[in-house]
């Protein structure tokens, strides 16, 4: 037992063993991510206790530099945070259960991590508008922290303190050379950076039957290879890199005048009384990456979310991912006010278009073939996607997304794809992404 | 698992730092330690001097600190102390993992950040990161020194202990609960689904009493009765009498009431310790109440324990950090304890922490602290101007010149630059001066230039670290109000009379603050200490405000900016955790030993969502039907559109409740007004809503 045994059985909490706390999971606030940053999602499992209810409690809040005036409105209250844990005095101040990650940033991370690097392409519109966060400053709202420029000053640094040690030992054992004249040697001469009590210390450890093994430098030098730290690191890679706060930088945009690309959205749920809380919580999980990487990709990034039983309605975001209602389904009345809404405010010559729809492959009879397929053809989009969320495999009427399938197969512009648990996300991501880029 | 809880390449250094000279006996200190990591060896030879400096400075202040341990700790083991609480071990659960994830999360999204972490223990023990900025790990060990006092003098800290013990005492408890865990009898499922149950009333204790043991009541049963026997034959009654009156059926009478006398006399906060006593488990097969398993009864009573460990942190957040962040930010800044280039770390740093938004205990712990010493400060020379002759309250504000009168409080330049080249002329009685200090700069023993205030006292420190004098503080003595003047007129003594502005102020002593804050750290908790010092003068200086959710808007509203609203709302935030108050009311309700449970209400209602799910858990502890009595507020749908177009605030209604869970299901139940009024209480009232806005 121990720390990472605890992570794994939190890591199993709600999952088959403990179903019993399903209920008191959050993943961070999925839904209420900013435009303008993505929160990395972390899943929290808060146990029930007696608590007042959040908004009769009201609370105190601080002016910043002034008094703000009775009746003024504030924002919605973080959520209570009094006592995160044991209350650990000294522990930062204001835990909270997500972190805040520049679009881009993420959309780099996930181009790292599944190999992609989609190329945004498309309509181009000249505009003035703010650049890219190029100009750097000390000092910054965390998102825009140039981590990677941190990580590479990290590992500058690392490199400069890193030296090859076995060669260095090897100094050590030509005859009549001791720590000090190795510390001379290789401040003045070589600019190694190691330091005295490294060399006293390696010294000792050195047999004294080696400390003479050989007679003089130039011996020394024809019998060990030197190793460039460089190397070696490519090789071994990179325990830990030392991150200062001297390094850290922030970046901010310019205004400059530039192209802008543009996409457009259309998110799709199913939101049928089948679609229960697991398959919502699938598709949340799928779409939102998928969101806020479009949304790292293109400078101008909108959204529509449209749900849908037997009709179909256009929602807010902070309502998509929960709203359940009865009915039964009928998916093309989903394609069909996306098709007007597209039209009315997105030509397809200035917006790249995305149209993700996810359900549980449940459809009225024909609707798929008859109806949702041929509006899939009508409506010109970089990139159709359907994404099934069954949690315990196929149901026998659920049909959509293999029909779909079938008939899209060589279409190098329509990606389906399955998912039924949380494992399965990363690669329904992957496959909507990787349609595509090839 | 071992016992031995250290980590493999920890770095102590001295364990007792006050009493030793590190300065001068680094190398050889150095070579006493295990050479695994030599970055590690750097570090804690680079912090040796801080560490005990910083030891040496606190003392100076007239802090009195449980001696720190300081442990050299590299990333991934810094995480893990920040996943247990602080600690290096404590019992197999998921929570640790769930903390453990997501600093992990955040060291991989937002790069590292300085932790810092010190427990209360005697000695303390603190770590520091081995890959943090110099800046950073001198904040963090003169903030640690400050906590470090505060444990050791805090009346709420000795409440549970005056010697914790408690790295050891966390310890023990996880090798009691992981050997449940791999007991082949004992499911290990079982055990951690029980520790969950418990950790939903984690903060229904008594945490104003002291910590008390309870073990399962059947076994004190047993005894109480034997009890009454003995007693019986104490009082050498005739066989007769005892026949007659205290016949067998007597004492199984009293054995029954026994059985039922789980009444509390008094409304018990302690949930968890009624439960520890009374609490049974309920036995699916058999479908009724069986007692606790040993191991489960010790699991309750193991976790009641950390709950009363913990507790005083959670009661003295405010107070705790300010008092640390106060006294860092005085040897930092104030001692130039960070070097000229470390000092931009430093203040990024601090505000960092300091402003990571929404009502921040370090902020609002530190303003308070330092109004409590400007106060106090202000209130000691108002006292000593009071005294001079032709000055009245009344006539105070026309007749001071405060800006000549915070000329003159200004500290001397005897205190203020201290000069390493003119030691001659520095006079050795002088209180201000630390003549064993002087003699060991004139030896040269002692660095000045970087280390100034070895040559004073606390005197010395106090005067030229006055608060009055700083140029945010200048105004404090002019803006003191006609109400507070008069009130410290009326307690003065008519003794000590002085001449002239200029007599009273060479009399005025300028530790006043410092000894006030020290008394103030030694009795207060967050709650006591809101209660006490904020004012309106506090609460418009700093710009708070107080907000309630408005039903005719739908939306949060600023409702106040009066102080004693703000303290209301505080005062909530603060009292029993920021929780509803819960007590134990019955253990016998309906006759058939149901727990019935009483929300105190204060007019905030309940989360009541929250509170069946925590019923559904207290089932479990309890082994029988569980019932829960409030008082809700219901808005009537059509008052509330009544309300909005006229633009006010629609009133609730206020409604007794009870819930009640078998094991299978909820039953609600609306009670009578009679049935609930004695829960609700009368004189608090926390709305802070203006009254013109009530319909």
């Amino acid at each position: 037992m121990g720390l990472i045994d605890d992570l794994d059985r939190f890591r199993e909490v709600g999952e088959n063993r403990r179903q019993d706390l399903a209920d008191f999971i959050t993943y961070g606030d999925l839904g209420g991510s900013r435009q303008d940053s993505v929160r990395i999602p972390i899943k929290i499992v808060d146990l029930p206790e007696f608590t007042y209810d959040q908004r009769d409690k009201g609370g105190v809040g601080q002016g910043d530099g002034e008094t703000p005036d009775v009746g003024q409105p504030v924002g919605q209250p973080e959520p209570d945070d009094g006592d995160e844990e044991e209350g650990e005095p000294g522990e930062e101040g204001g835990d909270h259960e997500y972190y805040e990650m520049d679009p881009e940033e993420f959309a780099e991370e996930l181009d790292e991590e599944l190999g992609l690097d989609l190329d945004p392409k498309g309509k181009k519109v000249i505009e003035e508008t703010e650049g890219d966060f190029t100009d750097i400053t000390r000092t910054g709202p965390t998102s825009t922290l140039d981590f990677e420029r941190l990580f590479k000053e990290g590992l500058k640094r690392k490199l400069g303190m890193d030296f090859d040690e076995e060669y260095v030992r090897a100094v050590l054992k030509i005859d009549g050379w001791g720590p000090q004249r190795a510390f001379e040697w290789a401040r003045t001469e070589e600019n190694i950076p190691v330091s005295l009590p490294w060399l006293q210390e390696a010294y000792e450890d050195i047999p004294a039957s080696e400390r003479t093994i050989y007679r003089n430098r130039a011996e020394m030098e024809a019998a060990v290879d030197r190793e460039d730290p460089r190397v070696r690191i490519r090789r071994d890679g990179v325990d830990q890199i030392p991150f200062r706060r001297e390094d850290e930088r922030y970046r901010y945009p310019e205004i400059v005048k530039e192209r802008e690309k543009n996409v457009v959205v259309v998110n799709i749920r199913d939101v049928s009384g089948s679609m229960r809380k697991q398959k919502r919580e699938l598709v949340e999980r799928t779409f939102t990456p998928l969101d806020w990487y479009l949304q790292g990709k293109y400078d101008n990034a909108e959204f529509v979310y449209i749900a849908h039983d037997a009709e179909a309605w256009e929602v807010e975001r902070d309502d998509f991912f929960g709203i359940r209602s009865g009915g039964g389904t009928r998916i093309s009345t989903a394609y069909e006010l996306a098709a007007e809404r597209l039209e009315e405010e997105y030509p397809f010559s200035e917006w790249n278009r995305y149209v993700f729809a996810a359900g549980d492959s449940e459809n009225s009879s024909n609707d798929t073939e008859e109806a949702v397929i041929p509006l899939m053809e009508e409506i010109s989009a970089n990139l159709h996607a359907y994404v099934e969320t069954q949690p315990s495999g196929n149901a026998i009427n659920a049909t959509h997304a293999e029909e779909v399938e079938r008939h899209f197969r060589d279409a190098e512009d329509v990606a389906v794809t399955y998912v039924s648990s949380p494992e399965d996300v990363t690669d329904a991501i992957y496959e909507v992404l990787s349609t595509e880029q090839s | 698992m071992s016992d031995d809880t250290e980590f493999p390449n920890r770095r102590e250094s001295e364990p007792d730092i006050r009493g030793s000279n590190a300065e001068t006996e680094r190398d050889e200190a150095k070579t006493g330690w295990a050479t695994a990591d030599v970055e590690m060896q750097w570090e804690a030879d680079r912090l040796e001097e801080p560490v005990s400096e910083a030891g040496a400075l606190a003392e100076k202040l007239g802090l009195d600190a449980y001696p720190v341990n300081y442990w050299i700790v590299n990333y991934d083991e810094m995480n893990e102390l920040i996943a247990y609480g602080g600690f290096q071990k404590r019992y197999p659960h998921w929570r640790w993992g769930m903390t453990y994830d997501r600093q992990q999360k955040q060291g991989q999204f937002l790069g590292g950040k300085a932790f810092e972490i010190v427990n209360n223990d005697n000695p303390a023990h603190a770590f520091l990161q081995v890959s943090n900025s110099l800046a950073d790990q001198k904040a963090v060990i003169t903030h640690v020194e400050a906590h470090s006092d505060f444990f050791a003098n805090n009346q709420w800290f000795g409440m549970f202990s005056d010697d914790p013990n408690a790295a050891s005492l966390l310890s023990r408890h996880a090798d009691a609960i992981e050997s449940y865990m791999q007991d082949p009898e004992i499911d290990r499922g079982d055990v951690e689904r029980w520790i969950d149950h418990i950790l939903c009333l984690e903060d229904n204790i008594d945490q104003y009493e002291a910590y008390r043991p309870v073990s399962p009541a059947n076994t004190e049963r047993e005894g109480e009765v034997g009890d009454i026997e003995d007693q019986l034959d104490e009082l050498d009654l005739s066989e007769e009498v005892k026949s007659q009156v205290f016949d067998e059926d007597w004492l199984q009478a009293r054995e029954e009431d026994e059985e039922h006398m789980t009444v509390p006399e008094e409304p018990d906060t302690d949930v968890l310790g009624f439960l520890c006593k009374y609490g049974k488990q309920y036995d699916e097969d058999t479908e009724r109440a069986v007692d606790l398993e040993d191991w489960q009864a010790d699991v309750l009573e193991i976790l009641r324990r950390e709950a009363y460990y913990f507790a005083p942190q959670k009661m003295t957040k405010v107070l705790n950090e300010g008092w640390a962040s106060y006294w860092e930010s005085l040897m930092m800044a104030g001692e130039n304890f960070a070097d000229a280039d470390e000092f931009i770390t430093y203040a990024d740093h601090m505000s960092q922490v300091l402003g990571s938004g929404g009502l921040n205990p370090y902020s609002l712990g530190l303003q308070l602290w330092q109004y409590v010493e400007n106060t106090e400060n202000r209130r000691h020379v108002v006292e000593h101007l009071l005294r001079v002759d032709g000055i009245t309250w009344r006539n105070f504000h026309d007749t001071v010149d405060f800006e000549h009168v915070v000329s003159m409080l200004e500290p001397a330049d005897l205190v203020a630059e201290v000069d390493p080249d003119s030691l001659t002329e520095v006079p050795e009685s002088d209180p201000r001066i630390d003549s064993e200090g002087l003699a060991a700069a004139r030896a040269g023993e002692i660095n000045l230039e970087k280390y100034p205030w070895k040559l004073l006292t606390e005197e010395g420190l106090a005067e030229r670290h006055y608060s009055l004098v700083k140029p945010e503080n200048r105004g404090y003595l002019s803006r003191i109000s006609m109400e507070e003047l008069e009130r410290i007129s009326r307690y003065l003594f008519e003794t000590d009379r002085y001449a002239s502005v200029e007599e009273a102020i060479a009399a005025v002593d300028y530790t006043v603050g410092w000894t006030r804050m020290r008394e103030v750290r030694e009795s207060h908790n967050d709650v006591t200490f809101l209660d006490e010092f904020l004012t309106q003068e506090f609460v418009d200086e700093h710009d708070y405000f107080t907000y309630e959710y408005v039903q005719s808007a739908e939306e949060y509203r600023v409702t106040s900016v009066d102080y004693k609203d703000v303290k209301k709302k505080l005062m909530l935030q603060f009292t029993n955790f920021g929780k509803p108050t819960i007590t134990v009311s019955d253990g016998n309700y309906r006759n058939r030993n149901e727990l019935l449970l009483e929300h105190q209400y204060n007019g905030v209602a309940l989360d009541l969502g929250e509170a069946r799910d925590t019923l559904e858990r207290i089932f479990e502890l309890w082994g029988r039907p569980v019932a829960l009595r409030t008082i809700q507020k219901e808005y009537d749908e059509h008052h509330i559109e009544v309300a909005r177009r006229r633009d006010r605030e629609p009133e609730a209604e206020e409604k007794g409740l009870e819930i009640r869970y078998d094991g299978m299901e909820f039953e609600e139940v609306d009670l009578s007004w009679d049935a609930v009024e004695h829960l609700a209480a009368t004189d608090i009232d926390y709305d802070t809503k203006p009254d013109e806005w009530l319909a």
